[in-house]
């Protein structure tokens, strides 16, 4: 069942159209990752769907439920980190949880909280003494004070190094196994692919593409690039490159001095052919790659490349 | 959670909050101090000692009425002698230039009927050379009368007072006085936070929990009472204590005066804070205000003194009827049975409501930027 269901969403501010039309829905338990460009709409579309900006047009329902009807409620059951860690930095740790906490009818322990962002430690620390990585954990563990159903986690990984990047990642898998549902913002392909069920692409205010990560990148194309590099020189590739050419899975090849690009459909069929070749004839080959396609290639495929700045 | 119970957190939080921040100790309780205590050396006498004048005299020669003139000098109180012996002129210039006396009488030489003052060209105006003047005036007039003979039918003796006690000095006007800005710059500068909390975007994360915003704000409000109350007691120590000020308190009065004003003020903070994008916007305004109702309304300085332009100015802003207020409850003794106190309680509520208003409109209106 859908726990949350976004309808024909719009959105402008004054000239400036931020949201065109945006529309899909999440799954429980799901890990839902928008990503765009920046200024794509991902941050208002968020702001919508928080309920801290009204749509100038299209639906919201979490759990069933709306905004203009059941707003306190909604607070209840959502937990959202915003952009900017916004924390009050002359409290500690556990204070700024425990203060969160009062807020609700209903809050976890902020020791099981602590635990699960890696904080217990740090507990007594006031907030302004925290590394970058401490106060976005912090700011992730105020959202799940709640114990929500839904956590909004808006670019919480931006500006981190790569180590309180997987620490950050490691919540979120965690709140996964719990059975939460992520709604994720990021800039970073490798994260939306290793974390998400479902990869959500908005460009310009309107949804682009939505799908699994796997499926995205097999939908993007069926061939394969696989490069090879001769070390008896640039004849032994132009020959190889001859009899790929013949092979019924190569689609298209491309010779660059002792190095040969071959974009096949069946990589491991085509390698058999031409590694028969090559041993009858005694070359060399002295690297081989089948490049991954990743979903920064699907990224760059739907938004294009082009400067937009 | 209840609401007593989250109200109780919001308030534990913020006081947390104020106490660790040391830009609050600094300008709500060490700035006024220094100030008082400045204003009190300077103004206030110091402890409230005498009136004391440190002279030396010049006797060009001895005749029966410098003699006579010299003796009569001795027996003034509040001139202090700097030599026993009469000094030559020479001296006379050297210790009026290097300021060691406050002034040198030149008693009339032989047949001379004036008697001099030297001062120094600084204190030309000062009160001490007024004053040596005045004795001296009243003196020869006195020493005029012997002479001739007569018995002076009228005189004139001065009574300060002021209404409810008989003896509101200086020094207890400008405690109080301090005590009402003091009181006052806490809610004008006080309201900083909220400027750094949009800015943060902590008052929009506030508002994606359940939590009441109302209940934040009269936390915050207990905090800055309690603030106040520190002012207050720590203020009128010094006050009492080092400088000797008397106070007269009525509590009624007292309380009425101060939770209305802090209210007034914060209100104002509120207001400023609504349309300050950044902490030195607000910082500037809050300045500016405190700048100009510190010396124009009678924190210092009575508005008495004034020039007839200024008085109406005076009589608008709010800082006017807090101090007034609180001197009605701390030293006047008076106030709560009296209709000007309460047509000043009124103005004062009046800014408050009209402040908060604006401010809750404007906050509505903008959109809130986080940085």
């Amino acid at each position: 069942m859908a726990i949350l269901e976004v309808k024909g969403l719009r959105k402008a501010f004054g000239s400036v159209q931020a949201v065109e039309e945006i529309s899909f829905s999440v799954e429980n338990g799901e890990v839902f990752t928008i990503i765009g460009p920046n200024g794509a709409g991902k941050t208002t579309t968020l702001e919508m769907i928080e309920g801290m900006q009204a749509p100038d047009r299209g639906t919201i329902s979490i759990s069933g439920m709306t905004w203009d009807k059941d707003a306190d409620r909604i607070k209840t059951i959502i937990g959202v980190q915003p952009q900017s860690s916004a924390l009050f930095d002359l409290l500690t740790v556990e204070e700024n949880l425990d203060l969160f906490g009062s807020f609700y009818p209903h809050s976890k322990q902020s020791s099981e909280v602590l635990e699960m962002i890696n904080l217990t430690d740090h507990r007594r620390k006031n907030v302004k003494s925290l590394s970058g990585g401490q106060r976005q954990r912090l700011a992730i563990g105020l959202a799940m004070i709640s114990d929500p159903q839904i956590i909004f986690l808006d670019e919480p990984t931006t500006g981190l190094d790569p180590q309180a990047r997987r620490n950050i990642w490691d919540i979120v898998l965690k709140l996964k196994e719990l059975g939460k549902t992520t709604i994720l913002t990021t800039h970073y392909m490798e994260e939306a692919e290793k974390l998400s069920d479902r990869v959500c692409i908005v460009d310009q205010g309107r949804v682009v593409t939505l799908d699994s990560p796997a499926n995205l990148i097999d939908s993007l194309t069926k061939e394969r690039e696989v490069r090879l590099y001769f070390q008896d020189g640039e004849s032994a590739a132009a020959e190889t490159e001859q009899v790929a050419k013949g092979d019924s899975t190569v689609v298209r090849t491309e010779l660059d001095g002792s190095s040969l690009k071959l974009w096949s459909v069946r990589p491991e069929e085509t390698l058999y052919g031409v590694f028969g070749f090559t041993k009858e004839k005694g070359y060399r080959v002295e690297q081989v790659s089948i490049r991954e396609m990743s979903l920064e290639d699907v990224f760059i495929a739907f938004t294009g490349k082009e400067w937009r700045d | 959670m209840s609401n007593g119970k989250q109200l109780g957190k919001l308030f534990g939080a913020q006081l947390k909050m104020m106490f660790r921040e040391k830009q609050v100790w600094f300008w709500n309780l060490f700035f006024p101090i220094i100030l008082m205590v400045i204003f009190m050396v300077i103004f206030g006498g110091g402890g409230g000692s005498d009136f004391k004048a440190k002279i030396a005299v010049v006797k060009p020669s001895a005749t029966e009425a410098s003699d006579m003139l010299e003796g009569y000098l001795r027996q003034v109180p509040v001139l202090e002698w700097k030599s026993e012996q009469p000094i030559t002129a020479e001296e006379a210039d050297e210790w009026v230039k290097d300021k060691d006396v406050d002034a040198v009488i030149v008693l009339p030489g032989e047949n001379e009927t004036t008697l001099g003052i030297i001062v120094n060209k600084e204190n030309e105006r000062s009160a001490t050379t007024q004053a040596i003047a005045g004795i001296l005036d009243k003196f020869v007039q006195q020493t005029n009368y012997q002479v001739a003979g007569v018995t002076p039918t009228f005189s004139v003796e001065t009574t300060a007072v002021s209404s409810g006690s008989e003896d509101l000095s200086y020094v207890d006007f400008l405690l109080t006085g301090m005590i009402a800005l003091a009181v006052a710059q806490g809610g004008l500068f006080g309201m900083v936070d909220m400027v750094e909390m949009r800015r943060k975007g902590l008052l929009k994360r506030l508002r994606l929990t359940p939590v009441k915003m109302g209940l934040f704000g009269v936390g915050g409000m207990m905090v800055r009472f309690i603030l106040g109350i520190v002012q207050i007691v720590i203020l009128s120590l010094i006050g009492v204590f080092g400088f000797g000020a008397k106070l007269h308190l009525d509590f009624p009065t007292l309380i009425v005066g101060f939770l209305v004003g802090a209210l007034a003020f914060n209100a104002l903070g509120y207001l400023f804070s609504s349309f300050s994008k950044s902490i030195e916007a607000y910082m500037g305004m809050a300045n500016i205000a405190s700048f100009l109702m510190m010396f124009l309304s009678g924190i210092f300085f009575p508005t008495s003194g004034f020039p007839e332009w200024l008085v109406p100015v005076s009589q608008v802003l709010p800082l006017t009827y807090f101090v007034n207020g609180i001197r009605d409850g701390m030293v006047y003794g008076s106030g709560i049975a009296s209709a000007d106190f309460w047509a000043g309680i009124g103005i004062l509520g009046a800014w408050g409501i009209v402040a908060f208003a604006l401010g809750v409109l404007i906050y509505r209106k903008t959109k809130i930027e986080v940085r």
